[in-house]
């Protein structure tokens, strides 16, 4: 009994211990009163939440694995701000940037092969989708440093240290989307796979879920007119 | 001019405007082309990928179809052009050196060119494979296409600096103000298109004979 894990139990197990790692983050905050890492703390456990509530009230299920991913990165982030790894190990902001732009590549993978199933006038073979994750994720990392880089202009804050450092930053953008991208369409790329990783999702379940709550609220809109 | 009237009345004696759009265009492609070669013999590798892709993107249309008057419209091959054209003037260069804005008429046109480009790629996909978008998808991945590919330059241009010296990114500003104009340029000329698409005449579309394939008729081999 109980001695032999799966691996997704192990992955479950890992998530919540991280979780539970980030909410020592937020407590200690509190208790010493040092709170500069309080608010990314805070912001990333809501994060990791954000999973379960799209699992009770749309039925929508992320893969364990993305979840682990997913608290994975803010884990390193939160922790890496609180013990000053960010300043101490020089490569410390480049992991954490190649972990949170690999995340948002295997994102653009889920929206562009879900779009590709649900929507039927669309289609799109295995090599146009590696292409557009790594696209979609340097786009991303595009928009992230013009943010930085109109925040530093707009409020006078210190996100970009110079040109070294953006142009890094999205040589790892693009390093970890052409990663996941090779990774995804390897693994996931046949199309019987990539039938059973949308149907993972159970987004159809959560499709008529939210077809359901917009009929029920005309109806009560139609009721109260 | 008589050649052209000679030409119009026997090849194609209906349509004229076929004719003086598609010398138009192949003027816009042979300035291209001759750009592309100068870059390369100057060895300026990212100039010479964004040459070649584009030239690829002009001339696949001709070569499939076998006509030299499907050529791309006009406008396009002139906002594909520009950019490069612009790299490789001598007068671009002191003009960047003394007015304070041409840097940012140089990064809009390249901006221009780069939407071009995801433009006529989101085209050519629908004629050569099978893949198929619909309208918002195809506006959506012009412009992601755009700042990607953008985002892909700055990063080159960087490298190309740290290894060989060239002063093409003086500063984190220059490179920023790059992907605020095709950030810009991209999300207008995304919707400009699509509008394009729409207020195109019939005529103009048959004429061309291969643009209307950015529309998606009817279901997808999915089924």
């Amino acid at each position: 009994m109980g001695g032999v894990r799966t691996d997704q139990e192990r992955l479950t197990l890992s998530s919540r211990l991280m979780q539970a790692g980030m909410l020592a983050v937020v407590l200690g905050a509190l208790v010493t009163g040092n709170h500069t890492w309080l608010p990314a703390a805070v912001i990333s456990l809501l994060v990791t939440e954000i999973p379960a509530i799209l699992k009770r009230n749309l039925k929508l299920v992320l893969p364990v694995e993305l979840n682990f991913f997913i608290v994975l990165a803010l884990f390193l982030h939160v922790i890496g701000g609180v013990y000053g790894f960010y300043d101490y190990i020089s490569w410390w902001d480049h992991l954490t940037h190649a972990m949170s732009s690999s995340l948002v590549a295997a994102l653009g993978f889920v929206i562009v092969v879900s779009i590709d199933w649900y929507v039927d006038s669309i289609y799109l073979p295995r090599p146009f989708v590696a292409f557009f994750v790594i696209m979609f994720t340097m786009s991303v990392g595009v928009l992230w440093e013009l943010m930085e880089w109109l925040l530093d202009e707009l409020t006078g804050s210190f996100l970009q240290y110079s040109l070294e450092d953006s142009m890094l930053d999205m040589l790892f953008d693009a390093f970890a989307g052409f990663v996941v991208a090779i990774a995804t369409t390897h693994y996931v790329g046949k199309r019987t796979t990539r039938e059973q990783f949308v149907k993972s999702f159970q987004m159809g379940q959560a499709k008529d879920k939210i077809k359901r709550i917009i009929v029920n609220r005309k109806k009560r809109k139609g009721n109260s007119s | 001019m008589s050649i052209n009237q000679g030409l119009t009345k026997s090849v194609i004696p209906a349509d004229r405007w076929r004719l003086l759009e598609a010398e138009a265009s192949w003027i816009g492609g042979l300035v291209l082309f001759f750009a592309t070669v100068y870059v390369t013999v100057k060895m300026d590798m990212p100039w010479v990928a964004f040459g070649i892709a584009a030239l690829c993107l002009y001339i696949l249309p001709i070569l499939s179809t076998r006509s030299p008057l499907r050529a791309l419209p006009w406008e396009m091959t002139l906002l594909l052009a520009a950019p490069l054209f612009l790299h490789i003037s001598e007068g671009s260069r002191t003009l960047t050196e003394n007015l304070s804005w041409w840097r940012d008429v140089t990064s809009i046109a390249f901006a221009f060119s780069l939407t071009t480009i995801g433009f006529l790629l989101t085209v050519e996909l629908h004629m050569y494979t099978p893949v198929r978008m619909n309208r918002p998808f195809a506006v959506f991945f012009v412009v992601m296409f755009t700042l990607a590919v953008s985002g892909f330059w700055q990063v080159g241009q960087w490298i190309d600096q740290v290894l060989y010296g060239a002063d093409l990114l003086p500063s984190n500003t220059v490179a920023m103000k790059n992907l605020l104009w095709t950030l810009v340029i991209g999300l207008l000329m995304g919707f400009v298109y699509d509008l394009y698409m729409r207020a195109m005449p019939q005529r103009r579309m048959e004429r061309l004979g291969f643009i209307h394939l950015w529309e998606v008729y009817g279901r997808t081999r999915k089924g």
